[in-house]
C-alpha cells in the first residue's frame, strides 16, 4: 500500500491556481504492488523472461488516472487503431496524441503532474522542484532520473555546438538562466531571481521543451562522452557535417523519427522514415496505469497511414480509419454522415479552441497616412463591423452550425465576458452609416462610394494568404454589405509569405487571416496575441516588429490604447496570480472596446470519426492544438475496443 | 549505324547538363528557401521557431552559400552518383526515394505497354474497317478519353474501385502490406490496384494512338501498290500485314518518345490524385517545401527517362528502316 504522505501532489495552486487534484486519493485502495494480471501483448516476452512483469515494469507510484473524473470506463486490453496523417513529416502528431508530459493539461485545462510525481512550486513562483516517479524507466528498461535533466541542462542546451544559440527562452527570466541543481537521484529544481509565468506552461506544451533526454542513450553520439575518433566514424559514415548534427539527428524528441531513441510516450515507432504506414508499437514501461492498476495504454499498436489530404475524406468515407480528425473539415461533415450507417462510425462534432475562424485585420501601421488615419478612428473599426452579416456567413458557408463572434477568447475562458463576444456584431447598416457619417467621411461619388478625406473613392483591397477558400467566400459576401455603407471591397488572393512581408512593410490596408488562436486562454497564457508584441498580428506587425527587435526595425506604438496595452502586458509578465488576471481582463476589455481586429464567425464546429466501437472517446470535446493537444487531453492511451 | 548512335548519345550530354541548370534555378525561383518554408508551415500550426536557431540550421545545411556553389555541389555529387541529402527526411536522397522509383517505373511501363497494346489492333481495325459502326464506336469511347481530365476520371474510378470491388481508396496496395516483403498477396494487391491508375494514364495515350495509326493505315491502304497487290490475288491479311502496315508503323515507333514524357509527367498528377507511392506526389511536396536536392534529383530522373526514350525510339527507327539510317549516313 501506498502511504498518502508519500504521494505529493502538483503544488502549483498558489502560482497558478485552479488545481488542487489530489493524485494521493485516486490512490486510496489501489495496489499497484500487487499481482495483476499481465498486458496479453507482453505476456509471452514475460514468460520467457526477456521481460520483467508489469508490477517491475511500472513506477514505484505510476500516475493512476482518475476515471471517474473524466467519466471512463476500465477497459479491455488489444487491437490497434487506424488514423491517416497527410505527410510523413507529421509522425510528429504521436507525440502529440500521446500527450506524456512532466505536466499536462487534464479535460479542464488544469495542470496536473504526469510523467511527474509532483512539481513543487514556492509562493513567489521563481523556485520550481520537480520529482520524479521513483523506479520510472525509459521505454528501453534504464531508470530515468536525474541525469537526464542534467545531461538536457549542461551538454546539450549549454553546449556551444549543440546548441549555439543557447537554452530556450522560456528558461531565462529577462537575461538570467535558470539556476539547475540536483537534490537527490529523483529530485531536480530549476530557480530564478525572479518569476518564471512561462515554466509551467512550456513543460504542458502540445510542442513540449523536453527538458529531460535519455541520457544513457545519447551520450554514445556526444562529444564529451565518446571517443573522437569512433565519433569521427559514425558522422563520416552518415555523410554529415560534425557530431552535432549527428546528435541532432539522432535525438530528435519531438518528431520521434529514430527508432531506436528510448521514450516516455505511450507508444514507440517501430517504422524508419521514409514509409506510407507509421506502426507505433506500446511502451512496456509506461507510467500510467487505469484505477484498477492496469498499465495504459489499452491498445496495443496505433498505425498512422499516410496519404494525400485531398483523399483522406474520401477513404473515412470508406471505412478505412478507426479515429480521424485531422485534415477534415466541416466542409465533409454532410459527406461523412452520409456514409455513417454503412461504415460503422460514428461523426461527432467537437469544438475548437481558436476564438475565432477569421478575421479581418485593419492594418493600424499602414504607411498610406489617409487610409491609417481613418483606420486609426474606432468609428470606422466599429462601422465595419457593424455593416457584415455573420448570420447570413454562418447560414451560407457553415449549415449554421458556426457561432457569430468577435475576434476573442471562448466563452470555456474563464477569461470570458459575453461583451467580448458580442459587442458590434450585430448587422446594422443604419449605425454603420452614420459612425462614418459622423467620422466626417459623408461626400460620396456618383457610384455612391465614399470619398477619403484626400478625395480618392474609399475603396478597400482586403488581401488573402490564397490558402482558404471559405475567406474569399466570405469576403464576397461581405462586399456586398459594406457596398451599402458606401465602401467597395476588392479581394486580393496572395501567398502567406508575400501577404506577410506586404504587412510587415505597412503596404497592406486591411487583410482576412484566421483568428486567435488561443480561445482558452486562462490568466497564465501569455497575452501575445492581444498586445503588439509579435509582427505577425496583422492588426499591427510594424509595432510587434518594434517590439520583436528591441526598437531596431518597426515603429514604436504610438495610440494611448496600443501604449497602454504594453503596460499591461509589463505588468502581466512581472505580477502574481490575481495580477495576471487582472491584466488580461484589462488588454481584453481594451481590445473589446476598440476592435483592432474585425472578427466574423468562431466555433466552426470539427468533425471528428470514431469507429463506433472505439470507447473511451468522448461525446463532446475541444479540438485544439494548444492547449488540448488535439485528442492529447483526452488520453488516448486510455480508449478501447470493445469487441 | 554506329556513327549514328554515337552522335545520338553524344547529343544527350549538353541536353541534360543544360536541364540540370534549368532544374535547379527553378527550384530556387520562388522566395525563401526550404527552412523559411518549414517555418512558415510551424507557424501555420501555432509552433514557434526561434529565428536564431535557423540561422544556425542555415549553417549546417549550407544553404547559406551562393547558389552557383550549392549547383557545384550537386552536380559534381550527382557525376559520383551521390543525389545528394533531403532536408525533409533527413537522410540522403537514394533512401529516400527508395522503392519508389522501382514502383514509378511498374506504372510507367505498364502503361506504355498498356498504350500499345489496346491501340495497335484497335487502329487496324478502325483503318479497315473505315467508318464502320465499330470504326464509330472505338472513336467515340477514344475521343472521351482524350477529352476528360485525367484527375476527374481517377476519382471516379477510385470510387466506383471502393464501392464495386472493395478496393481500398488511393495507394497501390491495401495498407497492410505497405513495408512487408514481397508475397504472392502483396503482387496481387498490387495488380488488383495497378489497373486504375493505368487506365487513367493510358487512355488519352491511346486515344491518340488509335487516332494516328488508323490516318497512316489509311493513307498507305489507298496507295497504288496496294491495289495492285489485291489484283493479283494476294490474300487480304497478307497485303495489309507485309506492305501497309510495315510502312504505317514508322510514327508508332517515332511515338515513343512522345508518349513517355506524356505518360511521365500525366503519371506524376494522377499519383498525386490517387496518392500512389510513385515519385509523383514525393515531387510535388519536394518542390512545395524547397526541399531541392529531392526535387532536383526527381527532376532529373525525369529529365534522364525522356532523352533514353527519345534515344531508344531513334535506334528503334534506324533500326526498322534503312531510309533513316542511309539518310543520317548521308547528312554526314
Amino acid at each position: 500500500m501506498i502511504s498518502l504522505s508519500r504521494s505529493r501532489v502538483l503544488h502549483v495552486g498558489r502560482v497558478i491556481g485552479g488545481c488542487f487534484l489530489s493524485a494521493g486519493v485516486l490512490w486510496a485502495g489501489i495496489s499497484p504492488t500487487t499481482g495483476h494480471a499481465e498486458v496479453p501483448y507482453f505476456a509471452d516476452a514475460v514468460a520467457k523472461g526477456t521481460l520483467p512483469t508489469m508490477n517491475e515494469r511500472l513506477p514505484e507510484h505510476p500516475h493512476v488516472i482518475d476515471f471517474g473524473a473524466e467519466g471512463k470506463a476500465i477497459g479491455k486490453y488489444g487491437g490497434e487503431f487506424v488514423t491517416i496523417m497527410g505527410r510523413s513529416k507529421d509522425i510528429r502528431m504521436a507525440v502529440v496524441y500521446g500527450y506524456a508530459r512532466l505536466i499536462g493539461y487534464d479535460q479542464d485545462l488544469n495542470l496536473q503532474a504526469d510523467i511527474l510525481e509532483a512539481l513543487d512550486v514556492n509562493e513567489e513562483g521563481n523556485v520550481f522542484t520537480l520529482h520524479i516517479r521513483k523506479g520510472h524507466k525509459w521505454s528501453d528498461g534504464t531508470p530515468f532520473t536525474a541525469e537526464d535533466f542534467r545531461y538536457y541542462w549542461e551538454d546539450i542546451v549549454n553546449n556551444d555546438e549543440l546548441f549555439p544559440v543557447g537554452p530556450p527562452r522560456f528558461l531565462f527570466v529577462g537575461d538570467e538562466p535558470a539556476t539547475f541543481e540536483i537534490l537527490d537521484e529523483y529530485t531536480v529544481r530549476y530557480s530564478w531571481s525572479r518569476p518564471n509565468p512561462f515554466f509551467l506552461t512550456e513543460l504542458a506544451g502540445t510542442r513540449p521543451p523536453f527538458i529531460y533526454r535519455p541520457a544513457h542513450y545519447l551520450k554514445q553520439f556526444h562529444e564529451a562522452y565518446r571517443d573522437p575518433a569512433e565519433l569521427d566514424a559514425m558522422v563520416s559514415e552518415r555523410g554529415l557535417r560534425n557530431w552535432a548534427v549527428l546528435h541532432t539527428d539522432m535525438d530528435r524528441p519531438y518528431k520521434l523519427s529514430n527508432i531506436q531513441r528510448p521514450s516516455l510516450e505511450p507508444w514507440l515507432i517501430t517504422t524508419e522514415e521514409p514509409s506510407d504506414r507509421f506502426v507505433y508499437v506500446r511502451n512496456p514501461y509506461y507510467h500510467r496505469v487505469d484505477p484498477e492498476g492496469n498499465q495504459l495504454p489499452y491498445i496495443d499498436r496505433m498505425i498512422f497511414n499516410i496519404s494525400n489530404a485531398k483523399l483522406v475524406p474520401a477513404k473515412v468515407g470508406a471505412g478505412e480509419v478507426d479515429l480521424q480528425s485531422r485534415i477534415l473539415t466541416l466542409k465533409d461533415y454532410t459527406f461523412l454522415k452520409q456514409s455513417e450507417a454503412k461504415q460503422n462510425y460514428q461523426v461527432r462534432l467537437w469544438d475548437v479552441g481558436a476564438g475565432s475562424y477569421a478575421a479581418i485585420y485593419p492594418n493600424l501601421t499602414a504607411s498610406d497616412p489617409v487610409w491609417r488615419d481613418v483606420i486609426r478612428d474606432v468609428r470606422f473599426r466599429r462601422a465595419l463591423s457593424l455593416a457584415i452579416n455573420r448570420t447570413e456567413i454562418n447560414r451560407v458557408l457553415f449549415f449554421g452550425l458556426a457561432k457569430p463572434t468577435n475576434n476573442t477568447v471562448l466563452p470555456k475562458s474563464p477569461l470570458f465576458k459575453s461583451e467580448y463576444r458580442d459587442s458590434y456584431t450585430d448587422f446594422d447598416i443604419k449605425v454603420a452609416n452614420r459612425l462614418l457619417d459622423e467620422m466626417g467621411l459623408d461626400e460620396r461619388n456618383s457610384d455612391g462610394i465614399r470619398l477619403l478625406p484626400d478625395g480618392r473613392p474609399m475603396e478597400i483591397i482586403v488581401e488573402t494568404s490564397g490558402e482558404n477558400p471559405e475567406h474569399d467566400d466570405m469576403l464576397e459576401l461581405i462586399g456586398d454589405s459594406w457596398r451599402q455603407a458606401g465602401i467597395k471591397m476588392f479581394v486580393k488572393g496572395l501567398q502567406r509569405e508575400v501577404m506577410r512581408s506586404r504587412a510587415y512593410a505597412g503596404e497592406t490596408i486591411m487583410s482576412i487571416f484566421n483568428g486567435v488562436d488561443n480561445g482558452l486562454a486562462t490568466p497564465n497564457s501569455v497575452p501575445s496575441e492581444f498586445v503588439p508584441v509579435q509582427q505577425d498580428s496583422l492588426q499591427w506587425p510594424k509595432w510587434g516588429q518594434y517590439y520583436q527587435t528591441d526598437g531596431e526595425a518597426g515603429e514604436a506604438p504610438d495610440m494611448p490604447a496600443a501604449e497602454k496595452l504594453m503596460d499591461l502586458y509589463d505588468k502581466w509578465q512581472s505580477s502574481n496570480e490575481a495580477g495576471r488576471k487582472e491584466a488580461w481582463r484589462e488588454i481584453l476589455d481594451i481590445n473589446s472596446e476598440n476592435m483592432f481586429s474585425i472578427g466574423l464567425i468562431g466555433n466552426v464546429p470539427q468533425p471528428v470519426v470514431v469507429d463506433k466501437d472505439l470507447r473511451n472517446v468522448p461525446e463532446k470535446g475541444i479540438h485544439s492544438w494548444e492547449p488540448g493537444a488535439f485528442f492529447g487531453i483526452y488520453r488516448p492511451d486510455t480508449f478501447w475496443w470493445d469487441r | 549505324m554506329l556513327t549514328y548512335l554515337a552522335r545520338r548519345l553524344f547529343v544527350m550530354v549538353p541536353t541534360l547538363i543544360m536541364i540540370s541548370v534549368l532544374v535547379f534555378v527553378i527550384i530556387q525561383l520562388p522566395p525563401g528557401d526550404f527552412l523559411t518554408t518549414y517555418l512558415n508551415e510551424l507557424q501555420a500550426q501555432g509552433e514557434a521557431v526561434d529565428p536564431a536557431k535557423i540561422e544556425f540550421l542555415k549553417q549546417q545545411y549550407g544553404l547559406d552559400q551562393p547558389i552557383y556553389v550549392q549547383y557545384a555541389e550537386w552536380a559534381w555529387g550527382l557525376l559520383h552518383g551521390d543525389l545528394g541529402f533531403s532536408f525533409e527526411y533527413n537522410l540522403p536522397v537514394t533512401e529516400v526515394v527508395g522503392d519508389r522509383l522501382w514502383l514509378s517505373l511498374v506504372l510507367n511501363f505498364s502503361t506504355v505497354l498498356f498504350i500499345y497494346i489496346v491501340s495497335f489492333p484497335i487502329g487496324i481495325y478502325s483503318a479497315t474497317r473505315q467508318y464502320s459502326w465499330g470504326d464509330y464506336g472505338f472513336t467515340f469511347v477514344g475521343f472521351l478519353g482524350l477529352a476528360m481530365p485525367n484527375f476527374l476520371f481517377a476519382l471516379i474510378l477510385l470510387y466506383y474501385a471502393n464501392v464495386v470491388f472493395g478496393t481500398s481508396i488511393g495507394g497501390l496496395m491495401d495498407p497492410e502490406y505497405i513495408n512487408q516483403g514481397w508475397s504472392f498477396g502483396k503482387v496481387m494487391s498490387v495488380v488488383e490496384h495497378l489497373w486504375a491508375p493505368v487506365l487513367v494514364i493510358g487512355t488519352s495515350g491511346t486515344a491518340s494512338m488509335i487516332r494516328r495509326l488508323r490516318a497512316n493505315l489509311l493513307d498507305e491502304l489507298s496507295k497504288q501498290y496496294v491495289v495492285t497487290a489485291h489484283a493479283k490475288g494476294l490474300s487480304p491479311k497478307k497485303v495489309l500485314f507485309k506492305y501497309p502496315l510495315r510502312m504505317a508503323l514508322n510514327p508508332f515507333i517515332a511515338d515513343i518518345g512522345n508518349i513517355l514524357p506524356q505518360v511521365v509527367s500525366g503519371s506524376v498528377l494522377v499519383s498525386v490524385v490517387m496518392s500512389l507511392p510513385t515519385t509523383g506526389p514525393m515531387l510535388l511536396t519536394a518542390l512545395q517545401s524547397q526541399d531541392m536536392y529531392l526535387a532536383g534529383s526527381f527532376l532529373m530522373f525525369l529529365a534522364l527517362l525522356t532523352v533514353v526514350g527519345m534515344f531508344v525510339s531513334d535506334v528503334l527507327l534506324a533500326w526498322l528502316d534503312p531510309r533513316i539510317r542511309l539518310q543520317g549516313g548521308v547528312g554526314q
